[in-house]
């Protein structure tokens, strides 16, 4: 929402789009001229060029090129043919007796072309600064995104990071809670009819999953120094090797899941 | 007082920028002066073709005599032509020959006018770079007023048309820019000028909610009017709003009216209505948030001037000298150089209300005060009353006779870029005195 004081006889239209400008600085942070942002970017195109990935000599190297061996041209006029440095009024006899060389061949076409030609000179010499720019340009965009990729890299490692820790400490709490010593087993009664199916043969599974699991837990109280209270604080591989039957994977798979009935299926079977 | 306008084209469904200005000028003469149109039989401005039949019209009252153009342009040799006198050193006959290739040629035009100057007591030529308005002061120039119509383009900086700048009876000026640039030019401060524009036939009442209602509009929007053109700024209208929509408005819509030559971009709030009524355009003005003209070359802009008549603000190319000079005199409009610019400009008109009224009123203010059709009346009635009443102009020719044969090959005239890069930049700024300059050249 803007915030321009006005009124309809008070409106001065330079004022306001000074008022504009000062909020563009603002939000720019300063207001630089062309020169200055030209400035900063060679400064940054200094500081960011990795030498590894990019040759960073390149613009300079075409710098240099360009100066050691500038390219050459030649101003022509329709007048050049005609002139004559150590006596110059040759000219104008030249010029004078042009009629008499028309008669042999016009020259017309040939000073077109060579004025031409030094046109087009001049474009290349104008262009190769041009060319220079681009140059400079893109350079300076590679560096800027090369630079970008690397930063962007380094977030996904460090979030990658961060999520595999979050995980770690996910499970770890769970087994806490599942494992604690004297902890109540969870009241089915309290949960959704979902997790509680009623009748039938989905019922009777339910049942004896709920069973299972009552049975795992009386077993684990039964072991109060058994490894599988240190299953709680994160020593899942300790747990897994102590499980009745060498069952490797069925202590993961109960620690994972917590004390649902789930976490019963892999004991049963 | 018997006039003449003599215009490239004339005609009611003729909707060109200076067509419609001639037309309106002649029908607003014709109320207390005997007002004959003297015209081309051209309805297209590209090739000239011979549309319309030659010999005597009428066309809302007016007598419309028509005159065959002789050849037909070539857009090949034209752009020729027009690469040498714009970018090289060339001569007059080179400037010569890019006229005739620009058209409309109808030699049978400038005929009429040298025999017939005598009957009319003074000619009003329109735009003054085409073939009919160089040849015809040429041959009527003591008789000779002329409406300009010219923008910041190349065709001014060319060295035949300078003492035509110098040698009409009178000038009237669409605005301070265009009357700046012509004096920088040919140095004509001798001229009488004055500067006028250009009135519109706006309607008492508008129905924004119709124009909502029928398009199924609900949202706040702005408008752009005209010629759907790269020449018309509206390529960088679009990449700008289109920027703008993604990073700022949720909600704004841009409104296009006009013929496209320029490919729209697909976006859910672009929306081209196409060719509408002036009904419908005046309509859609009205239930703008603002009129957005993105143009980088206007003589004048006559729907900017609807737009404040309708008490609608306005937003402007600020690198248009016309359009940042008619935003800051009339303080009716904002204006951008970038982007930012426009998305600050554009934010405060669409989300300020006191902001968005106050710039209407004042347009709607300028336009009463500058651009009615009494006032348009009085500035045209004072200067043929001016010019007629001056005995001593009247029977001479001030204006310089053309070079002879060979002077004319002489290349000795700078490429037309070169002449206009000399000439300021800026809008004008004038005193309480009416005296006008540049303000501030613009970087």
């Amino acid at each position: 929402m803007s915030d321009f004081s006005v009124r309809s006889d008070g409106i001065d239209v330079e004022r306001i789009m000074q008022q504009i400008r000062a909020r563009i600085r603002e939000k720019r942070g300063v207001d630089y001229t062309e020169d200055e942002i030209r400035e900063l970017a060679s400064v940054k195109l200094d500081r960011f060029l990795d030498p590894k990935q990019l040759r960073s000599g390149l613009v300079e190297q075409f710098r240099k090129a360009r100066e050691s061996a500038p390219p050459e041209t030649y101003d022509f006029e329709d007048t050049t043919i005609y002139e004559s440095h150590r006596l110059p009024f040759l000219a104008t006899i030249r010029r004078l007796l042009n009629p008499i060389l028309k008669l042999f061949f016009n020259p017309n076409p040939i000073i077109h072309a060579l004025h031409l030609q030094s046109r087009v000179n001049k474009r290349l010499v104008a262009k190769e600064s041009l060319d220079y720019e681009v140059m400079s340009n893109l350079v300076l965009e590679l560096t800027r995104l090369s630079v970008e990729v690397k930063n962007l890299r380094m977030r996904v490692e460090s979030l990658s990071t961060r999520l595999d820790f979050d995980e770690r400490r996910a499970r770890a709490l769970e087994g806490v809670v599942q494992l604690k010593p004297g902890a109540l087993s969870p009241d089915l009664s309290t949960l959704g009819p979902e997790r509680v199916p009623a009748g039938g043969s989905e019922g009777s599974e339910g049942d004896a999953a709920s069973k299972a699991g009552r049975r795992r837990r009386r077993r684990r109280r039964r072991r109060p120094g058994s490894p599988g209270d240190e299953a709680g604080v994160g020593a899942g591989p300790h747990a897994s090797q102590t499980s009745p039957g060498g069952d490797t994977d069925a202590q993961p798979d109960a620690e994972d899941d917590g004390p649902g009935t789930e976490s019963s299926s892999g004991e049963d079977s | 007082m018997k006039l003449a306008v003599v215009v490239q084209r004339y005609g009611a469904e003729i909707n060109g920028g200076a067509e419609l200005h001639a037309r309106y000028i002649a029908e607003l003469l014709a109320a207390r002066h005997q007002v004959e149109v003297l015209t081309s039989c051209a309805r297209d401005y590209v090739t000239w073709r011979n549309d319309l039949p030659a010999g005597d019209d009428t066309v809302n009252g007016i007598t419309v005599r028509r005159f065959e153009t002789s050849s037909e342009r070539d857009p090949i040799d034209f752009g020729l032509r027009s690469r040498v006198v714009f970018h090289e050193p060339h001569s007059l006959a080179q400037e010569l020959a890019w006229l005739r290739s620009e058209g409309p040629t109808s030699p049978a035009l400038v005929r009429y006018i040298r025999r017939h100057a005598n009957r009319y007591d003074l000619l009003l030529f329109f735009s003054f770079r085409y073939y009919h308005a160089y040849h015809g002061i040429r041959a009527a120039p003591a008789r000779a007023l002329l409406v300009p119509t010219a923008e910041r383009e190349l065709a001014v900086g060319l060295s035949l048309f300078a003492p035509i700048f110098r040698g009409v009876r009178g000038i009237m000026y669409n605005s301070h820019e265009e009357q700046a640039m012509i004096r920088a030019v040919s140095d004509n401060a001798h001229v009488p000028g004055v500067v006028v524009g250009v009135g519109s036939k706006v309607p008492e009442r508008t129905s924004p909610q119709r124009f909502r209602r029928t398009h199924g509009l609900s949202g706040p929007f702005i408008v752009y009017v005209g010629r759907i053109d790269e020449n018309k700024g509206c390529k960088e209208l679009f990449d700008f709003f289109l920027r703008y929509a993604s990073a700022r408005s949720r909600s704004l819509s841009l409104v296009l009216i006009g013929n496209s030559i320029l490919p729209i971009p697909e976006h859910p709030r672009i929306r081209h209505l196409g060719f509408v009524s002036d009904e419908e355009k005046f309509d859609a003005i009205a239930a703008a948030e603002a009129l957005v003209m993105p143009s980088f070359y206007e003589s004048l802009s006559m729907v900017a001037l609807e737009a404040w008549a309708l008490g609608r603000p306005v937003l402007a190319n600020g690198r248009c000298d016309v359009l940042r000079g008619q935003c800051i005199r009339s303080n009716a409009g904002l204006y951008y150089d970038t982007y930012e610019e426009f998305a600050e400009a554009l934010l405060a008109l669409t989300t300020d209300p006191a902001l968005n009224e106050g710039l209407g009123a004042r347009g709607r203010a300028y336009y009463r005060a500058h651009y009615t059709w009494p006032v348009i009346e009085r500035k045209y009635q004072d200067m043929l009353e001016r010019v007629s009443s001056d005995e001593a102009a009247a029977g001479e020719s001030r204006l310089e006779p053309l070079p002879g044969w060979l002077a004319r090959r002489h290349r000795t005239s700078p490429a037309a870029t070169e002449v206009l890069a000399r000439v300021p930049t800026g809008a004008v700024q004038v005193d309480r005195d009416g005296r006008s300059h540049v303000d501030r050249p613009r970087p």
